[in-house]
Parts: C-alpha cells; sequence; structure tokens
C-alpha cells in the first residue's frame, strides 16, 4: 500500500564502469564527444581513463531484476510509465570505476489522475565509488496509472 | 582538463536532430543499458498496454539529450540534470533537442554556474522536458 515502503532498499547492484558499455551508450544515444570512445583522448585531457555518458548509470538495470523489484513494490508493469528522471554529480565516472548502487524508496504516494488514482513512487539510488564517496545520484519517479 | 564552455544568459546551444527514430535505435539502447520492458519491444504486449507500437523508453529520449548537452559543455561539467517525460516517443518519430541558458550564477571570477532549460521535442511539440545545472566559463 502507497506509503508503507518508504525508506526500503529496492536493490543494491555492484558493477564496473566497462570501456564496451560506455561506447555503446555513447553510440546508442549519438553522443560525438571521442572522449567517450578513445581513452586517448580522455587521457591526454587529464582524466584517468575514458568519460563515462551522463546517463551511463542506466546499465544499472542489466543488474537488477525489473520482474522482482517491480513486483515487490506492488505495481504492475504494463500500467508503469517514469514520469521523470534526475541525477546530481560529484564527479564525471570513468571505465575502471567500481560502483555500488543501492536504490531506496524515498516517496509513495496516490495522486488523482485524468483517468483514475495514480500511484507513484520515487526510487533514489546512490552510486558509490570504491573510495566510499558517492560519485552519481539518481532519482526516478515511476507513476503506475489509474484504471478507470 | 577541458575548459568549461563560454556562456551568456540566452546562449543557445546548436539543436541536434535525430530521426526518425527506428526500433533498431529502441533495441540497441535497450541492449546498452539492459531496459528489457516488452513495452520497448514486443508490439504484442504494447497493445495491452495502450500503444499501436513499443514506445522508446524514457531513458532512451534523456540519454539523447544528455549527450547533445554534454557534447556541448563537456560530461565533467555537468553538476545536475533533470528529465521529465511529457508524452511517448514512438517509432518514426524525429526528435529535436534543444536547450538555452536561463540562469547565471558566479561561482569564481571567470566560471558560473548556468541553469539551462531543455527540450526534447517531436514537430514542435515537447515529448521531454529537462534541466541542466553546468560549469561554464563567465564575464
Amino acid at each position: 500500500m502507497a506509503g508503507d515502503l518508504l525508506g526500503q532498499t529496492v536493490d543494491r547492484v555492484q558493477f564496473r564502469v566497462e570501456r564496451g558499455k560506455v561506447l555503446e551508450l555513447a553510440r546508442a544515444t549519438r553522443a560525438t564527444d571521442p572522449r567517450h570512445v578513445d581513452a586517448g583522448a580522455a587521457t591526454a585531457d587529464g582524466h584517468p581513463d575514458s568519460l563515462a555518458t551522463a546517463t551511463h548509470v542506466v546499465v544499472a538495470g542489466h543488474h537488477r531484476d525489473q520482474q522482482a523489484f517491480v513486483a515487490a513494490l506492488g505495481l504492475e508493469l504494463r500500467r508503469i510509465v517514469v514520469g521523470s528522471v534526475s541525477w546530481s554529480y560529484e564527479r564525471p565516472l570513468v571505465v575502471g570505476d567500481d560502483l555500488v548502487g543501492t536504490r531506496r524508496v524515498v516517496g509513495d504516494e496516490t495522486r488523482e489522475g485524468r483517468r483514475g488514482t495514480n500511484r507513484v513512487v520515487t526510487l533514489e539510488t546512490d552510486f558509490v565509488d570504491a573510495t566510499g564517496a558517492v560519485a552519481v545520484r539518481q532519482r526516478e519517479v515511476l507513476i503506475e496509472r489509474g484504471t478507470p | 582538463m577541458r575548459d568549461p564552455v563560454r556562456a551568456v544568459l540566452g546562449t543557445r546551444p546548436d539543436p541536434r536532430t535525430v530521426g526518425p527514430v527506428t526500433q533498431t535505435d529502441i533495441v540497441r539502447f535497450a541492449g546498452a543499458g539492459g531496459d528489457f520492458n516488452p513495452l520497448h519491444h514486443d508490439p504484442a504486449f504494447a497493445a495491452t498496454a495502450g500503444f499501436d507500437r513499443p514506445i522508446a523508453m524514457g531513458q532512451f529520449t534523456a540519454g539523447l539529450l544528455a549527450a547533445w548537452l554534454t557534447d556541448w559543455c563537456g560530461v565533467e561539467h555537468l553538476r545536475a540534470y533533470t528529465v521529465r517525460f511529457l508524452a511517448p516517443l514512438l517509432i518514426g518519430d524525429t526528435v529535436v533537442l534543444s536547450g538555452e541558458v536561463v540562469s547565471l550564477e558566479q561561482t569564481t571570477p571567470g566560471s558560473a554556474l548556468a541553469g539551462l532549460e531543455l527540450s526534447a521535442s517531436r514537430e514542435g511539440t515537447p515529448v521531454a522536458a529537462g534541466t541542466a545545472t553546468v560549469l561554464v566559463s563567465g564575464p
């Protein structure tokens, strides 16, 4: 029920920022900055390795069980739309970064929509690097559309 | 380190046009990112959700808009980025990515945090709207 899940950890993922994934996401999002795909261009510019694209942490999807977390939240997949996503950055991610992302429920409420009562669930993920520092924080607002 | 881009109030980086979006584009992003919700590749499932064809995931639009922005400002200078999804992006749509500097807050002499309003539009109608905070070179 709405509200009951507040503060709960939804899932935790652990992954390395991989060169191939950075390349795939740069191509898939039409990024043209050579520092995403050419380590030499990135290191010549003072970075430890190639720079990940701004929304790279979307790869957490590979490490998550979508069906499981949707079920855990009591949501119905075919009625979910993503309302918004936001990111805040402490530093750019680079190839070789080891990240742990812990996703928590930070909001769970119902709102009246045009097609009935919508449930709005807000999830926040801190992506922490090997030093224990948060590198990127992501917030997603999921909307479960109401049935008329 | 690449210098922050120069920007003033009203600066509008050159817009970028992407499309028409194909099922292949969506599948490429799904494979890269790991979003295998069938809404984005299975027409029969999409139909049960009320769509006449698969729709792109919001993260695809967010990724396109972010890539356009950071190609201009440098990803290491991006401090915050938010995207709200307003309408589904469909196969066959052509999307125009654009934005404008709407605020500037000086941090140190010669540099500032710029606030941008961003848009991903289909035939003039926004499918996503966003905001970003970017470190720029200022007056």
